[in-house]
């Protein structure tokens, strides 16, 4: 029982080194979208100090990037890929638009807010967030995934 | 040899990240950030809700007065609410640290509520809001607010009719 208590321990430690991340564009304007690339791709912010990666394929990831107010077209097609990413996975919601519509809010071609159909995590307000506040946000939703793995 | 160049340069600069996470970072001075309030300046004219896009600015009657919501997780920061403001009540400040679990959501918000008081001038139940400045000259004193707050709208109009101006 210790030893199985130790490896587990032991596989804990090794899997919360490098969270990869998912962007999901819910029907966004692309504002936050070029925000999340400035974040991933510039030296000046550099997400990937914290470990982090962009990754093409749902099934390789930990944190979720959502943007955008989830709009009618789009929302079945989130959702299935939302379903495809394995747990545990953290969420964070970029922008005004996926927290409450922002300027899309009462819209009837939106579904926002997105926490009604997704379990969000962390909220990053914004239109666009500042990349250093995507990075506040990713370093929240990691601290959050470090407890749940 | 331009590489030497750029070489030199890089070790003389340090590295282009900023260290964010790990140490503070740098913010433009005229960043437009989260929205502060500030209830003694507030005339209670409702502009910035009529001007406010994605609707962030609500004002409610409720039974002790007009109370001022602002929720900061569907303002869009555009500033028109500042803009048209005639008494800076709306101000944005600088900061931008909004990132919040999701618990706190509706949170963050600004929440204040301008009472309603009894007229100084004729008992009148009224809002203890700041008089509203625009075309009045010369400008109120610091006294004079205080003093036009505690008036209501009939004896705002007679208080400033003898001051001398048209209002």
């Amino acid at each position: 029982m210790t030893l199985m208590q130790t490896i587990t321990e032991k596989a804990r430690n090794l899997a919360v080194r490098s969270p990869w991340i998912y962007r999901i564009n819910a029907g966004s304007c692309n504002g936050c979208d070029v925000e999340c690339a400035t974040t991933a791709l510039i030296p000046r912010y550099d997400v990937e100090r914290l470990g982090c990666q962009y990754c093409g394929s749902p099934r390789h990831a930990d944190i979720v990037l959502i943007t955008g107010p989830l709009t009618a077209r789009i929302k079945d097609d989130v959702l299935r890929v939302f379903a495809e990413i394995p747990d545990p996975k953290v969420t964070v919601a970029v922008g005004v638009c996926p927290i409450s519509g922002g300027i899309f809010r009462e819209s009837y071609a939106v579904h926002a807010q997105v926490d009604q159909y997704l379990p969000v995590d962390v909220n990053v307000p914004g239109c666009p967030p500042r990349p250093q506040a995507i990075i506040e946000g990713v370093a929240q939703a990691i601290a959050i995934w470090r407890e749940r793995i | 040899m331009n590489f030497l160049k750029i070489f030199v340069r890089n070790l003389v600069k340090g590295p282009s990240t900023i260290p964010f996470p790990f140490a503070p970072a740098w913010t433009p001075e005229r960043m437009r950030g989260r929205i502060q309030f500030k209830l003694q300046s507030c005339t209670g004219c409702r502009a910035c809700e009529q001007v406010c896009a994605p609707g962030a600015i609500r004002f409610d009657k409720t039974p002790e007065g007009l109370r001022f919501m602002r929720w900061h997780n569907t303002c869009v920061f555009c500033g028109m609410c500042e803009f048209y403001c005639p008494t800076d009540a709306i101000s944005q400040s600088d900061d931008w640290h909004m990132a919040h679990a999701v618990g706190e959501k509706y949170g963050m918000a600004i929440r204040e509520v301008i009472p309603y008081i009894a007229c100084t001038g004729c008992g009148m139940k009224t809002l203890a809001s700041a008089p509203n400045p625009v075309g009045v000259a010369p400008p109120f004193t610091p006294e004079e607010i205080e003093q036009q707050r505690n008036l209501c709208p009939a004896c705002r109009k007679k208080a400033l009719a003898e001051r001398g101006v048209q209002s």
